[in-house]
């Protein structure tokens, strides 16, 4: 990791609060994002992954300040990102962009792809008339639309052009880091492939930055330089992407990688079929957070919550794995002894899945 | 009211003295939009046959047609959309009927009773005004003359067959109080709940994170294989097919252009679109680009002439490829396919080695 990351998270929490009854009086609060920490070198990518409600969204929104954080640090190429105001915080935000899941609900159908591209140039008051024009172009012409596209409108385009323009919106901007939302869960398959050829490219071409948000785990293998895998508000797993996919730690992680459907079947693996449903952010269980859908837990993951164990930059927050670490040998050791707990100590409780 | 039938491994025969015939068996089918724009022929001229309880995929990308195929089943078709021609033979007990024809009064006995329907979005196909109990208990008194407290005990029984947690409690429970993995178990308990012979899936497992979506596929393997239900599994994502069915379509634009048993067309894809769609997909760490397949998906209204996927091809070469309709040939046994260079074409298996573990 380079020294002077261009993304630095600590200790982020964002909490919703619950309010009930006439006068609208908080009960509780949905911890969304509950002391999250990680940073990103300029030019690299941290693939983000989870399940819905895991607050993988909510941390991209934390960093922009699209949902302004309860508690921690967001540092944006050394400056505080959560103590800026006004005309500071606008000029961070033409740094820092955004591109969003859905490429029907993110694009006004009102407003021409003209008006779309040109707005956030209005807002920052960037350039005149026909810088504006070139600029937009140049956004449109990397992302693979012709200039004939400004004159217009989403409902024009298909679902795949609809997400080209949402990632020319943002780069018409300049910016330097982008949050990708699930920029390609709503495509088809063929499509995916080339707007994550495109996003690849850009990244090489203008030296962007990526927070990659994604449940899909195959893209973020292919996106991604380095992982964290999130669950209930916190991240139970982060390293290279090259690690987290060869020597996966966290029972969590080991799970979610056993659930995706492969093709091949030489490496389709022992299902491990997690028993229910993730629990509620507003009542996070107590210890490790993922210890009541757990095959491995054991006593004290249901009364502490396990810190970080870190080997070779491997960072995991599991009891069974800080023990299996601790007994010596490489991690891919201990990775594969966990990974042996998972499939024989689930069997009795878990129907191992797969072929028909 | 007996939920198993008999656990044999192999799908019910109902006459044993008979070739094995086929379930389900639509011929040709062609389904039309009438819009002000013009004909807009979604699916075009699609057969597929399934025989009791086995399991086939009908796989393809947004707008291919095979939801509309699933819907022309069961003739829940929106207007402007026309059944154009085509028979959908439907068997049962020894006699055929032909739901194109049916009249609607038995057809309404085919639905729900025969055969089994599960959609996508579990949230907006519960009425969020009744108790699950009460909707699969209507379920149920729609196709049997049953009293009141003999359908709730079949609705009980049903929730405990798709393996609901404490189902006595959530029998009085509304669809908001459940995640989306639990309400796609209640779609699937009233899909089941008059013993159908075949039930359709329209995606059931998209709305769901994937290990809620590992688990739902287990129960509908096993369900299969304790019920000898057959299953018609619509989705566009090949990993899921891989896992659960016997036999795999794939539509392009309206037609089929590859039909095999799973493991075949896995092992051997033929038709230059299916290599595509499995090269697409991300696999294993970064090495180079991803490929793709160029250009989009054409809407309905401009489906090329010929091949409809010679715009997008890299093997069309021919004139043939946008002159002619090329025809559905079998290659090996059980393997079709629409592409006149299916024989040249033998692309290597496309890898789909991730280096996970």
């Amino acid at each position: 990791m380079s020294p002077t990351p261009l993304l630095d998270v600590a200790g982020l929490e964002t909490h919703f609060p619950v309010r009930k009854g006439l006068l609208r009086r908080q009960v509780g609060s949905v911890r969304a994002v509950d002391g999250v920490s990680f940073s990103i070198a300029k030019g690299r990518t941290l693939g983000l992954v989870g399940e819905s409600g895991c607050g993988k969204t909510t941390v991209g929104r934390s960093v922009l300040r699209l949902v302004e954080p309860t508690a921690g640090a967001v540092r944006f190429a050394g400056a505080d990102v959560r103590a800026m105001h006004g005309a500071a915080l606008a000029a961070l935000r033409r740094r820092m962009q955004i591109v969003f899941q859905d490429p029907y609900g993110s694009l006004n159908p009102r407003m021409t792809i003209r008006a779309i591209l040109e707005e956030g140039l209005v807002i920052h008051r960037l350039g005149a008339a026909d810088e504006r024009l070139a600029r937009m172009r140049s956004a449109l012409e990397r992302t693979g639309l012709a200039a004939s596209a400004l004159e217009r409108y989403p409902h024009e385009f298909s679902g795949g052009q609809r997400q080209r323009i949402a990632i020319a919106r943002a780069l018409v901007l300049e910016p330097e880091f982008l949050v990708l939302d699930e920029p390609v869960s709503a495509l088809d398959v063929s499509i995916q492939a080339q707007v994550v050829n495109l996003l690849v490219d850009l990244r090489e071409q203008l030296g962007l930055t990526y927070l990659f948000i994604s449940h899909d785990l195959s893209v973020v293998e292919h996106v991604a330089d380095e992982v964290a895998v999130m669950y209930l508000g916190r991240i139970v797993e982060h390293a290279t992407a090259d690690a987290l996919y060869r020597v996966p730690l966290h029972p969590y992680t080991l799970a979610l990688f056993s659930a995706v459907p492969r093709i091949d079947p030489a490496h389709r693996r022992r299902r491990i079929v997690l028993t229910g449903d993730v629990p509620s952010p507003a009542r996070p269980p107590a210890g490790c957070r993922f210890h009541p859908r757990c095959p491995l837990a054991e006593s004290v993951c249901r009364s502490v919550d396990p810190p970080a164990t870190v080997v070779e930059g491997h960072r995991v927050h599991c009891h069974v794995a800080a023990r299996e670490l601790d007994r010596g040998g490489t991690a891919a050791a201990a990775a594969r002894r966990i990974a042996e707990m998972m499939t024989a100590g689930a069997a009795d409780k878990i129907v191992t899945g797969g072929g028909a | 009211m007996l939920v198993e039938r008999s656990p044999t491994p192999s799908p019910p025969q109902l006459f044993t003295n008979v070739p094995p015939m086929p379930l389900l068996d639509i011929q040709n089918l062609v389904t039309a939009f009438h819009t002000p724009a013009g004909r807009v022929p979604a699916v075009d001229g699609v057969s597929l046959s399934i025989e009791p309880g086995k399991t086939l995929g009908l796989v393809g990308e947004s707008g291919c047609g095979k939801s509309v195929t699933a819907m022309s089943i069961l003739r829940l078709v929106a207007a402007p959309g026309v059944i154009e021609s085509g028979r959908i033979l439907l068997s049962h007990d020894g006699h055929t009927d032909d739901l194109v024809t049916l009249p609607e009064r038995e057809l309404r006995r085919v639905r729900g009773g025969r055969i089994g329907m599960i959609f996508q979005e579990p949230m907006t196909s519960l009425n969020p005004v009744f108790t699950i109990g009460e909707q699969i208990a209507e379920a149920v008194r729609l196709h049997r003359d049953v009293a009141p407290a003999v359908a709730r005990a079949r609705a009980l029984e049903l929730l405990r067959l798709v393996r609901l947690a404490d189902p006595e409690r959530r029998l009085d429970e509304y669809p908001h109080q459940f995640s989306g993995g639990m309400r796609q178990r209640v779609m699937i308990a009233m899909a089941l709940a008059c013993e159908p012979d075949l039930v359709i899936a329209d995606e059931p497992t998209t709305a769901l994170d994937v290990t809620i979506q590992a688990q739902i596929l287990e129960l509908l393997a096993d369900l299969r294989r304790r019920l000898g239900t057959a299953l018609l599994l619509i989705t566009h994502d090949l990993g899921v097919v891989a896992e659960t069915c016997d036999d795999v379509a794939v539509m392009y634009a309206g037609r089929i252009v590859e039909q095999a048993p799973a493991a075949e067309l896995f092992a051997n894809p033929r038709h230059p679109y299916t290599i595509g769609l499995l090269a697409a997909r991300p696999s294993g760490r970064r090495s180079g680009p991803l490929t793709t397949i160029p250009g989009m998906v054409p809407a309905p209204r401009e489906f090329p002439s010929g091949c409809r996927f010679h715009p997008r091809c890299s093997v069309a070469r021919l004139p043939d490829c946008t002159s002619h309709l090329p025809a559905l040939v079998e290659i090996a046994p059980g393997h079709l396919v629409r592409c006149p260079f299916a024989d040249t074409v033998g692309a290597p298996r496309p890898s789909t080695a991730g280096s996970v573990p």
